[in-house]
């Protein structure tokens, strides 16, 4: 039996059709059934028993110390830069210390600490001035600055931007558990930075530069999921003690949202923190391309543990001078 | 023993077995290391033969059109070009790799289009100067750089030098200081970078009028008091120093910044080089080839 050209391309386009319905179907069928937990603390001020605090978290989130013990675990907290008067800008560096304990609390071999600024190449004036260098000497946990670190490179596993493939430093090769320990901050170019945009600090700015901006050509929002994607990273908690509304990630105001966040899934840790915000998740942008490919956003699919989302929320102020950040509001 | 000689002891040891510089104690040879041990080991009057072996290695990392980046690995990576540009000056068997490593800066700025109307940022993105990674748009650090190198190089009048300082110019904050290159974004203005304000007012030096940079001047000479950091420290006081404002307590605070390795382990080598020269260079930089 004959085909005619006719025929030839309408079976085509029918079976590109029912391919793409079937791409659609099961991005949708993963929107909805994939399910993550997260944490949700009280955290009222920065001298609370923070390590403690995570500590619970991490044990409501089933981590175990079976799971841990023995790993190096590598912390990468959100230093920006440092301004008087402004630390807001950074992850706390009581939370680093608390996150540290809890981890070291489960059996981890060794805690690091690393990051690579992306708007200072002097890593160590973001470490000494934000205090977190004084932190961790007494706590004796070792920093490493990720912009001068030798890289290796891998395919970008994400897709979502032009890059053919991301180098990372070899560091994150060394260690057996990363944990994205960022700040709740509102952002003026991408409506929000927690966990997952913490991540542009892994990049080595000697591949990169200073500001990052091999990926702001390459597409923020698309190298946010790559990067996320590609690195997989194992956990994440998110400084929301005091964080940042308005024009973030430098020159916004504090906001005291007395929380700590934390999970195992990125997408579904900054869901959560942004419902916690007053904002909506899914009119983010990077959030929603993340929803069924990294992980969860709808609130029917990411389990509460801790306290609720209602009980905790403190909306952030939005300003409409920044496209980024209109039409978040819950 | 000076601080001076005890950072070369220091230096010597990260020396590779191919002549070139490691970052770190036991670490391979990288190009902007080996080019900081060199400017280091000119400054001192060091060993020829090590400085020679060191030109050498960076030449071997050269890439056919010129450039120099940080690994043969990631051309792209080229913002160490300016710093061989600089550690092969002088050198009579490095002339023609310097050369190719000048022209290769002279037609590779960075990524410039017309300022949009709706633009979210305050500087003139028409000005070209040079990125750190090919395909990016241009920023303070490398183009500071790109600056003195051509300068250094004989170069300082050629058209892209000069737009690379008019390109600086416009992206000074009007309060003084330099950070990575953006002024005001949305309407805020940002924060100055010891480090990227040292790196431009040495590259501006003799070149524009001291009232045009007095403001940045005074932040930098504030923003020093007590400054550990090396790479703000070493560049702040290079920054200084190219116009005439070398602190006298430039020594003591060098001091404070190595007794700072106590807390984060040794320093890297582009950071014990910068100091050295930071020390030796009390005009700037670029007075170490006068």
């Amino acid at each position: 039996m004959g085909f005619t050209r006719r025929e030839f391309l309408w079976a085509c386009g029918g079976g590109a059709l029912l391919g793409a319905s079937g791409l659609f179907l099961r991005r949708e069928f993963s929107r909805r059934s994939w399910t993550e937990n997260t944490f949700i603390a009280r955290a009222p001020h920065y001298q609370a028993d923070l390590a403690g605090i995570i500590s619970s978290g991490l044990r409501e989130l089933g981590i175990s110390r079976e799971e841990i013990k023995g790993k190096r675990v590598l912390l990468k907290p959100n230093l920006v830069e440092t301004s008087l008067g402004a630390p807001h800008i950074n992850t706390h560096p009581l939370v680093v210390r608390g996150a540290a304990e809890a981890f070291l609390n489960l059996g981890a071999s060794q805690v690091l600490v690393a990051e690579g600024p992306g708007h200072i190449s002097d890593t160590l004036l973001v470490l000494e001035e934000s205090g977190l260098a004084e932190a961790l000497q007494e706590d004796r946990i070792p920093f490493i600055d990720l912009n001068y670190e030798e890289g290796f490179t891998v395919a970008n596993a994400g897709g979502f931007s032009r890059l053919k493939s991301l180098t990372f430093p070899v560091l994150v090769k060394q260690v057996d558990y990363i944990v994205s320990l960022a700040k709740m901050k509102t952002h003026h170019w991408a409506g929000i930075t927690l966990s997952m945009k913490n991540l542009f600090g892994v990049m080595p700015g000697i591949y990169y530069g200073w500001p990052k901006n091999v990926l702001h050509w390459a597409g923020l929002e698309s190298c946010i999921l790559d990067i996320t994607k590609t690195l997989k990273p194992h956990f994440a908690i998110v400084d929301g003690i005091v964080g940042m509304e308005g024009d973030g990630p430098i020159m916004g105001s504090p906001k005291e949202a007395g929380v700590l966040v934390m999970g195992r899934n990125l997408p579904a840790v900054d869901a959560t923190c942004a419902r916690i915000m007053g904002i909506n998740p899914h009119q983010v942008n990077y959030l929603a391309n993340a929803e069924g490919a990294l992980g969860p956003l709808r609130e029917s699919c990411i389990g509460q543990r801790g306290e609720t989302i209602a009980s905790v929320r403190t909306d952030f102020q939005l300003l409409d001078i920044f496209p980024a950040q209109r039409g978040l509001r819950l | 023993m000076s601080i001076v000689s005890s950072l070369i002891d220091k230096l010597k040891t990260r020396v590779t077995d191919n002549g070139g510089f490691g970052v770190k104690d036991a670490a391979g040879a990288r190009p902007d290391a080996t080019a900081w041990a060199i400017l280091a080991l000119m400054a001192s009057n060091q060993d020829g033969d090590l400085i020679n072996s060191a030109r050498a290695n960076l030449a071997s990392q050269q890439l056919p059109d010129g450039r120099v980046s940080i690994s043969r690995n990631h051309p792209d990576a080229f913002w160490p070009t300016p710093l061989a540009i600089l550690a092969w000056q002088n050198s009579p068997e490095h002339r023609e790799a310097q050369s190719r490593a000048i022209r290769f800066m002279l037609q590779t700025p960075g990524q410039h289009f017309p300022r949009p109307a709706d633009a979210p940022y305050e500087h003139d993105p028409t000005l070209q100067g040079w990125p750190w990674i090919a395909g990016t748009h241009s920023w303070a650090g490398p183009t500071g750089l790109g600056l003195i190198a051509l300068k250094v190089a004989g170069q300082g009048e050629h058209d892209a030098a000069q737009e690379a300082e008019r390109m600086l110019m416009n992206r000074q904050l009007p309060k003084g200081g330099w950070n990575y290159g953006n002024t005001r974004v949305f309407g805020m203005e940002l924060h100055p970078m010891p480090e990227s304000t040292g790196i431009v007012l040495e590259a501006l030096s003799h070149r524009v009028p001291r009232e045009k940079i007095q403001k940045s001047l005074a932040y930098l000479r504030t923003r020093l008091e007590g400054l550990r950091p090396p790479r703000s420290l070493g560049w702040g006081l290079l920054g200084l120093a190219a116009w005439g404002e070398g602190l006298p307590a430039a020594h003591g605070l060098v001091a404070q910044s190595l007794e700072s390795q106590e807390r984060y382990g040794s320093y890297d080598t582009v950071c014990l080089a910068l100091l050295v020269v930071s020390l030796l260079a009390p005009r700037g930089l670029a007075s170490l080839y006068q």
